[in-house]
């Protein structure tokens, strides 16, 4: 690949900032309705932009993104309440700042990343995406289970005090102009990332990991720190969550969100990060139409069971992935872009023959 | 077979751009060339591994183009690959069953497995005749191909290959690995195959030395495309052969 | 929970608590030992991780239980079980996609996005609720003051038999020999003629009526529900990775051991905490990120 040239990487940044800039203006716009699924697709995004670039370079599903994001949730969520873990009572003594109690979110799990990670990265995809998978359901369990933490199902975290910043309470339209600001430096940092040197070592591995480990990259290092850094998004957006719910239960984080996130990218584009926040919009904006349809009682006259809404959301992200996968392997976007490019060549050719240089 | 104009390309780059060749039967035909100059890739796609990109393959003014692989070997091509590439867990036996097994194979398993039954007595006779002409394979025949030395087992891939009865047997790299006293022996035996037999060879080959003298004609592969033709005599003879592939001509006193 | 408190609550424990629990794991280890064989099939066939493994062992117990109102149980598991191996060899056909388009990578997500949707179906059909019907029979033997559930028994008995009869195709007939030369040299079988694809269509069949045939005797002493897939996939997975993806004999005995250790924590893990059948599958898990961790020091895998 050939180095972008300065300009084009400008072009680019400013790009993301106006694009960043706008998102954050239209949070103040809308109507309150609206504004809890413009800021879920946020928070998405910002999951989709770490899982792609994990996806798309170290080529690694991970099936545990949702895990991460409850962990980031429930870590903001019980600093910023304050537990005594010994008597199961709210202490607002031992409650930490919300704002660090958001920024160790990232932190810890980007250090449970990189401890799962260790082992995993250096074999093939699979064993990453079985274990990833079982971590969700191992959190799950924990979730549940050690409920003096946690609060468990019944009654939950409850009593998340909302986010301030300096006196400034941060909810609604603010918060969600917070999250699409945060996924706009998401954006630019992995975009940076990807121009960098690092990244250049990153397209290597993505082309060919025997040819990158060969010319000396350290295939196994580069994975890790893209799965540290997806961990660390998700955990990101994971706070950022429990400020917006100011509940947590473990039923908010069921395995399907770990396999939405996969949707997402798969939809989006691996690799290709404004993709990646193109699939997270679409693929929620899908999953609440899904719901909704799902509740009603009738369907195209047929009645609808009762779990119509998992069986809709569950059905139809299986078949976008089987489809997908087929047909536009890399993603839709980038296919577009492959397909486009393809026909642009064999039109150059074409001319090129009718003009006689065959 | 006759090959016209072939191209076989993998994404945007081309291994194999426009070649032409014929080999009539019974003949000995050698392509050499450098490495990476397109050798496997044209005989992977006259094998059926790979579909052209362009230009076409006949096999007895039959055009083959893009057909699979189990096809041309019921035709009467079959290729003995690159790196012997036995299969290592089975017996040698099952090996050269499988070689038997695969010529009839056509679309799908129940069908190729009632056919092999039933044509048992046939594979057998034909097992027996590979023992035969390689008889080092029956003392191996129980042993996992896989623990035999690179010698035994480019025997058991050219057996594999035998089994299927090929007019034309096409072999990727016989030289590759192996200590010049086995090379020498499988050249007689090719050599003797061909005679007794009638056997076509196509030998793709590093070693230019060895393609003279086991080929009658022989073909130069340089990036993608025929750069030279003729008799062997004739290449030996040649300068550019020489200098390239023979370690220069020497200098008449 | 520390090994040395695991250890303590065994020895506490009585023996006949003991040999239930291990009969118990053994024969759920049995299941997941077959789900086990059948990633290794498919993976030493084609390179793919099959995902929807656990949703092929969910069909099964839940066409069976579909059957079950109206033939005797026998034949309601036997129709479910090769009706499941059918459907099966369809799905290998999506899940290997285009050659040459579609990495085994993508075609993992594909089988994720079957097992979904068999998941969204079998929701449908069956509703959320856990479904069950009898084994083979209502009264338990005793044996040495053990209580016994036959089914158990049945479990582990076709289980081996099983096991035994695709090590013996594998190894004799020809076809089980396509199939292994098709794992083992994908290129050089296809050059002898054999047509891999429809050899690993094979593979899937094979090992999607495996999967169901260990769940479709379970079911009877454990119960199947639609989302029962996640579970056993996972189990089957470290079953299979138990004997590094390749290896079925190590695969079976993986399962056993998982099912007997899963056990040990349900029973007693509760003297631990009073949480213990939650991490039932935990323990499944730890034990595939151990034996990962352990195998990626001793072996690089090629990318």
């Amino acid at each position: 690949m050939p180095t972008r040239p300065r300009w084009t990487w400008l072009a680019r940044f400013t790009g993301t900032l106006a694009a960043g800039a706008l998102m954050v203006y239209v949070a103040f716009r809308l109507d309150e309705g609206d504004l809890p699924m413009y800021t879920r697709m946020g928070l998405a995004a910002i999951v989709a932009v770490g899982l792609s670039l994990l996806m798309g370079f170290a080529g690694q599903i991970s099936l545990g993104q949702g895990a991460f994001y409850a962990l980031g949730a429930y870590t903001t969520g019980i600093l910023s309440v304050g537990l005594r873990p010994a008597d199961r009572l709210v202490n607002p003594e031992a409650a930490w700042d919300p704002l660090v109690a958001l920024a160790a979110a990232p932190i810890l799990t980007g250090a449970v990343a990189a401890v799962v990670g260790v082992p995993l990265l250096r074999l093939r995809g699979h064993y990453l995406a079985f274990a990833t998978l079982a971590l969700h359901l191992i959190l799950l369990a924990a979730l549940f289970a050690e409920d003096r933490f946690t609060g468990g199902q019944d009654p939950g975290l409850v009593g998340i005090p909302q986010l301030e910043v300096r006196g400034h309470v941060i909810e609604h339209a603010r918060l969600a102009a917070v999250v699409w600001g945060i996924v706009a430096l998401s954006v630019i940092m992995a975009v940076n990332l990807v121009g960098s040197r690092a990244g250049r070592a990153l397209q290597a591995i993505a082309t060919s990991e025997a040819t990158a480990a060969a010319a000396g990259i350290n295939v196994a290092m580069y994975k890790l720190r893209l799965f540290v850094l997806a961990a660390g998004l998700a955990g990101l957006a994971g706070g950022l969550f429990s400020y917006y719910l100011l509940f947590l239960s473990p039923d908010a984080f069921p395995l399907i969100t770990s396999i939405t996130f996969v949707v997402m990218v798969a939809v989006g584009g691996m690799g290709s990060v404004y993709g990646a926040v193109v699939g997270a919009i679409a693929i929620t904006y899908l999953e609440d139409k899904l719901r909704e349809l799902g509740t009603r009682e009738q369907l195209l006259g047929f009645d609808l069971p009762v779990q119509a809404p998992q069986v809709f959301s569950i059905g139809v992200f299986g078949a976008i992935l089987i489809v997908v996968m087929l047909f536009a392997p890399r993603g839709l976007l980038p296919s577009v872009q492959i397909a486009t490019r393809a026909v642009a060549r064999r039109l150059r050719r074409r001319t090129q023959a009718a003009s006689g240089a065959a | 077979m006759e090959v016209d104009d072939l191209v076989v390309q993998y994404g945007p780059a081309v291994a194999v751009d426009g070649v032409s060749l014929e080999l009539a039967a019974g003949e000995r035909v050698a392509l050499i060339g450098p490495n990476g100059a397109g050798k496997s890739s044209l005989l992977n796609a006259l094998c059926g591994l790979v579909k052209p990109a362009a230009g076409s393959v006949r096999i007895d003014g039959r055009n083959v183009t893009g057909q699979s692989p189990g096809a041309i070997v019921r035709l009467g091509v079959t290729q003995v690959p690159e790196g012997r590439q036995v299969f290592p867990t089975l017996p040698v036996e099952a090996n050269l069953l499988l070689g038997a097994y695969g010529r009839d194979f056509r679309r799908e398993p129940v069908s190729a497995t009632i056919r092999y039954v039933r044509r048992r007595g046939q594979i057998q006779q034909r097992l027996d005749r590979v023992y035969t002409l390689l008889p080092a394979l029956r003392e191996l025949r129980n042993r996992p191909a896989g623990q035999t030395s690179g010698g035994e087992q480019q025997m058991v891939a050219i057996g594999r290959a035998l089994m299927a009865e090929p007019r034309l047997l096409a072999i990727d790299e016989l030289s590759l690995g192996l200590a010049p006293v086995v090379v020498q022996a499988l050249s007689e035996f090719l050599l003797k195959l061909n005679a007794d037999e009638g056997v076509a060879i196509l030998l793709v080959e590093q070693n230019a030395l060895l393609a003279f003298e086991l080929c009658e004609r022989a073909y130069v592969l340089e990036a993608g495309r025929i750069a030279l033709e003729g008799t062997s005599a004739e290449l030996g003879e040649n300068e550019r052969v020489h200098a390239a592939y023979l370690g220069g001509l020497e200098v008449e006193a | 929970m520390t090994l040395p408190q695991l250890v303590l609550a065994v020895a506490e424990a009585d023996v006949r608590t003991l040999l239930q629990t291990l009969v118990v794991g053994l024969s759920t280890g049995s299941a997941f030992a077959l789900v086990g064989i059948s990633f290794v099939l498919i993976f030493r066939t084609t390179g793919i991780i099959n995902f929807a493994q656990g949703a092929f062992a969910v069909m099964g117990g839940l066409f069976t239980v579909g059957l079950v109102d109206d033939l005797p149980t026998w034949l309601a598991a036997t129709i479910a079980v090769v009706v499941v191996g059918l459907i099966g060899a369809v799905f290998g056909f999506i899940a290997m996609g285009f050659r040459g388009r579609t990495t085994s990578l993508a075609s993992l997500i594909i089988t994720l996005g079957i097992a979904l949707l068999v998941s969204s179906l079998e929701l449908l059909a069956f509703g959320d609720r856990p479904h069950n019907y009898p084994g083979i029979s209502e009264s338990s033997w005793t044996v040495w003051d053990v209580v016994i559930n036959p089914q158990y028994a049945l479990v582990a008995g076709v289980t081996i038999l099983a096991a035994l009869l695709l090590t013996l195709l594998l190894r004799k007939t020809i076809v089980g020999n396509a199939l292994v030369a098709c794992a083992d040299q994908v290129r050089a079988a296809e050059l002898v003629g054999i047509n891999v694809r429809s050899v690993t269509m094979i593979a899937f069949a094979v090992s999607a009526a495996l999967s169901a045939l260990g769940w479709v005797l379970l079911t009877p002493v454990t119960s199947v529900n639609y989302d029962s897939d996640v579970a056993i996939a996972v189990n089957g997975f470290a079953a299979a990775a138990f004997g590094g993806l390749v290896s079925i004999r190590l695969a079976y005995l993986g399962g056993l051991l998982l099912g007997i250790a899963e056990q040990l924590v349900v029973v007693y893990g509760d003297r631990v905490t009073d949480q213990a059948r939650q991490y039932e599958l935990a323990a499944a898990l730890i034990v595939i990120l151990l034996l990962i961790g352990w195998r990626s020091r001793h072996e690089v895998e090629p990318a």
